[in-house]
């Protein structure tokens, strides 16, 4: 279970102004739900997702996982990158071996547990190409088998399909929910797109920008598991509506900041 | 390569290799040298025919033996204080700031400055000795592989950086396993540039201060208007760098193949 409480962080802009990323958030997240956090560029949601990865310091407020007050990156939690953030120079194998290599798992162990994990997202006999050799699905994919080798009981997701074509991220996406209907943990999504946010989550946490909150936070009580078909689902009408309502609140954010841009100025 | 129906016949392929132009341009460049020399060259400028057999002549006397082994001491020992010296220091200014900025303008100071304007002060305060060369090789070498690998430790993605902090690495794991290997293609570029440096300051100071080895040779039969001799040990020198620098690209390509990768296997055909 992760508790974010009065979660604040001011930054620094460029102009030197002060920008506030994140204005007292507070969120709990069950275990083993998947949460999906949407929201406008700029709202703080990935500042907010490298605060519980441990990578980002924030100035008031507390993070726990699992109990644990967050001090800095730690065993329990891993990340998923937007631009994959793999090693170039390592083969696929010891890409996801990276994070055991680093715990000072050994060799053997770590060899099989990687060759598990590449069989795992459907990269069996890529074990000894570089990422260099593949395509950014396949590359993604690794991410996804790295983050997953150290068995983390968070998953942290930071846009993981924001640089993928349309079709590859589809399928990612149903190959994310068959891994983790087979195995639950508790994961955190961002994301920019509704309908990938209602797909994949339990719950869509909308934030707001300027400062980053929570907007609001909409159940998704669409069956599990989804994986089987995601075409059924996107046709039903309860995917249809709650896309539609985090779409009309989507709007009036804009539209808000476009009203009162004088306002920001203020605060 | 499988885009093509029939693979070009064998034969094609030869011809059309990059080897196959380098021959053909040095051809070209030897036929013009020949006619030239032989109508318009008189005592001083030799002929290709005459220059390569000077060369010939030149293998077979000890003398330039000799001269050879004593130029490479020198190069050898500068080279290896250079990159003993320059990989090290280019990784510690790449990565802290604050040290960066106490060098830059000296480096800068360095990089701009004819090395060969401070060899009587070298001779001044070390004499004509071995040291001395090898003080002035290092010197031309150092800074090409201080900025080279400045450079690339600096170039390392930080994205890859952030990515082994989530993991947990420890400072000595992040050198390790992420920045190292990050600056690898560029340190070994820095090496492959320090050489061709080293070469030229081999060269250069044994022309200007101490009239000894390959340089002294070219000084030597400069002075006795032997022309085919002069451009011969010239050759040699070019010979010897060629294989220097290839063997540099070879030892790049083996150390840090997953640089060129991406240029040779998918732009080449």
């Amino acid at each position: 279970m992760i508790e974010i409480s009065g979660l604040r962080k001011t930054f620094t802009g460029q102009d030197g102004a002060p920008v506030q990323a994140l204005g007292g958030v507070d969120l709990t997240v069950r275990d083993d739900e998947f949460l999906t956090v949407l929201g406008p560029s700029g709202c703080g949601k990935t500042t907010m997702l490298k605060m519980i990865a441990g990578l980002q310091t924030w100035d008031a407020g507390e993070i726990t996982v699992g109990g644990r007050p967050v001090r800095g990156p730690g065993p329990d939690r891993s990340m998923v990158f937007q631009n994959f953030a793999l090693l170039p120079w390592a083969t696929v194998l010891d890409n996801v071996a990276f994070g055991l290599r680093l715990k000072g798992v050994g060799k053997a162990e770590r060899t099989e547990r990687a060759r598990d994990l590449i069989a795992k997202v459907g990269l069996a006999g890529f074990e000894s190409k570089r990422p260099g050799e593949l395509s950014g699905g396949m590359q993604q994919r690794v991410g996804i088998a790295r983050a997953l080798a150290v068995e983390p009981q968070v998953l942290l997701m930071d846009e993981p399909f924001g640089a993928v074509d349309e079709q590859t991220r589809r399928l990612l996406q149903e190959e994310l929910l068959a891994i983790w209907e087979a195995n639950r943990l508790t994961v955190v999504f961002i994301t920019h797109s509704m309908e990938e946010a209602v797909l994949l989550g339990d719950r869509v946490v909308l934030m707001s920008a300027r400062p980053g909150q929570i907007a609001e936070i909409v159940d998704v009580p669409l069956d599990r598991p989804r994986s089987s078909d995601v075409g059924g689902l996107e046709r039903s009408r309860e995917y249809v509506e709650i896309t539609a309502h985090l779409w009309d609140r989507l709007r009036d954010m804009h539209e808000e900041h476009r009203a009162a841009p004088s306002e920001q100025a203020v605060r | 390569m499988t885009a093509y129906p029939t693979r070009a016949p064998r034969w094609k392929r030869v011809l059309d290799s990059d080897r196959s132009y380098r021959l053909l341009t040095f051809a070209v460049f030897a036929a013009v040298w020949e006619v030239y020399g032989t109508f318009w060259g008189g005592l001083l400028i030799p002929t290709f025919t005459e220059t390569a057999a000077a060369f010939a002549d030149l293998l077979r006397t000890a003398a330039f033996w000799d001269a050879l082994w004593v130029s490479n001491q020198a190069l050898l020992l500068g080279f290896a204080c250079a990159v003993a010296v320059g990989v090290p220091l280019g990784v510690l200014l790449g990565r802290f700031r604050l040290l960066e900025r106490l060098t830059d303008v000296y480096l800068n100071i360095l990089l701009v400055t004819p090395m060969a304007a401070i060899i009587p002060l070298l001779i001044m305060s070390v004499g004509f000795g071995l040291l001395s060369r090898v003080i002035l090789v290092a010197l031309f070498a150092v800074v090409m592989v201080v900025v080279n690998v400045r450079t690339g430790v600096r170039q390392v993605d930080p994205g890859l950086i952030q990515m082994a902090r989530s993991f947990g690495a420890s400072e000595r794991q992040l050198w390790r396993d992420v920045l190292i290997p990050g600056a690898l293609p560029a340190i070994m570029t820095g090496i492959r540039l320090g050489l061709g440096r080293a070469v030229t300051g081999m060269v250069i100071v044994e022309l200007l201060m101490v009239s000894l080895a390959l340089g002294g040779l070219i000084l030597q039969f400069r002075g006795t208007f032997n022309a085919a001799g002069l451009y011969a040990v010239i050759a040699a020198v070019l010979i010897e760098s060629l294989l220097l620098i290839a063997l540099a690209q070879r030892l790049e390509r083996l150390i840090a193949p997953w640089a060129s990768t991406h240029q040779q296997g998918k732009a080449r055909r």
